[in-house]
């Protein structure tokens, strides 16, 4: 299950949605469907409720919209935004 | 014809048995009093220093002060909250105060320019607390308007603030044809009744002015940068908010404070007017786009 690290700030702004690491000064900017992904998972939504979103809001298809979700979730990982609950 | 009894009664131990006034500041409609122990000189600087902003209302922080002689590394400022109490530290000053009662004690090198940073850190945090904010910033007011001019070090503040102070006809700043220089380094914001206004600052960088009380409503924000000519553009809220984020004085590393500083900047894209502003140095043409 993934989960969004403690301590972040975020807030969506017009279009795009910012987070703010106050611990190490950085801020990350996330356009119109990264910050689709963002707010499911913040809200606590499973892949398929968050493809789902994806799929609604914009125009893609659901394989599209899995590779999508898969390459993002892995990219915040990677940047220490998500943690993983079950690791 | 008796001779009148006139004597005086000093008494001999500690300057805690006497009783002292504290010193009151109101800054950006905070206040804060300040009871100072030993070195009277450097206290009596301090008093003479923020005169403009001295007196007001009864103060939500009351600081015991102690002069010493400290280091000065580091210089970056950090603030960290801890059971009820705010510690506000550099290397020249470390204060702790009770968030509850505003009571407080800080011991800090007996200079101005040490107080002064004190001071930037103190508001610093009680603006953002508020609802406001300290920004990184020049400020102008033009017909009863502020408008606050941000950029990075090196955009032109200080050029952009003296070119505005000279058109008044005044270089101290101070109102003349409808132009006062609020600050070319430190402005003060906070949101009040569904709008936000500039306060008065006593913070300064080059032009080393006194600042001096008052509040102003916000008339708009520039993104500032030095060019050959004078030029208005657009700029995306995503670019305002980077900038507006990068000049927001915050020195609270915690995830409460960055969700504050979030929000303000929100508000403050939601209320105000931002744009680009291209300006030259020959002169100060720009006052007229903005």
């Amino acid at each position: 299950m993934l989960r969004i690290k403690r301590d972040l700030a975020y807030r969506r702004i017009a279009e795009e949605l910012f987070i703010v690491d106050a611990a190490k000064s950085e801020l990350h900017e996330l356009n119109g469907p990264a910050a689709v992904i963002w707010e499911g998972i913040a809200s606590g939504k499973n892949g398929p409720g968050i493809i789902s979103d994806i799929v609604s809001e914009f125009e893609v298809d659901e394989k599209t919209a899995r590779a999508d979700l898969a390459e993002f979730t892995e990219e915040l990982l990677r940047q220490g935004l998500l943690t993983n609950a079950n690791s | 014809m008796t001779a009148m009894r006139i004597g005086i009664r000093t008494s001999a131990g500690g300057s805690a048995k006497i009783p002292q006034s504290p010193f009151l500041l109101g800054i950006a409609d905070s206040s804060a009093g300040f009871m100072f122990r030993g070195d009277a000189g450097a206290a009596r600087g301090i008093r003479k220093r923020y005169g403009d902003f001295s007196g007001g209302r009864k103060p939500v922080f009351l600081f015991e002060v102690n002069f010493k002689d400290r280091k000065q590394n580091p210089y970056k400022p950090a603030i960290n909250l801890k059971n009820g109490s705010v510690r506000l530290k550099r290397g020249d000053f470390d204060c702790i105060v009770d968030t509850g009662t505003g009571a407080g004690r800080l011991e800090i090198n007996p200079s101005q320019q040490s107080f002064d940073s004190f001071l930037r850190t103190l508001y610093s945090w009680i603006l953002i607390r508020c609802g406001g904010c300290m920004l990184h910033s020049a400020g102008i007011v033009k017909n009863g308007k502020a408008y606050i001019f941000l950029g990075k070090s090196g955009a032109g503040k200080s050029t952009l603030s003296k070119l505005a102070a000279a058109s008044s006809g005044c270089p101290a700043g101070r109102p003349a044809l409808g132009i006062e220089v609020l600050s070319d380094e430190i402005n003060l914001l906070r949101f009040e009744k569904g709008s936000f206004r500039v306060y008065g600052s006593p913070f300064w960088g080059e032009m080393r002015n006194e600042g001096r009380h008052g509040s102003w409503p916000v008339g708009g924000f520039f993104l500032l940068k030095k060019a050959k000519a004078n030029r208005l553009g657009d700029c995306t809220k995503s670019e305002a908010l980077r900038l507006l984020l990068r000049c927001l004085v915050n020195f609270d590393r915690s995830p409460e404070t960055a969700g504050n500083v979030l929000r303000t900047a929100a508000r403050l894209l939601a209320n105000a007017r931002f744009s680009r502003l291209e300006f030259t140095k020959k002169d100060a043409g720009f006052l007229e786009l903005v």
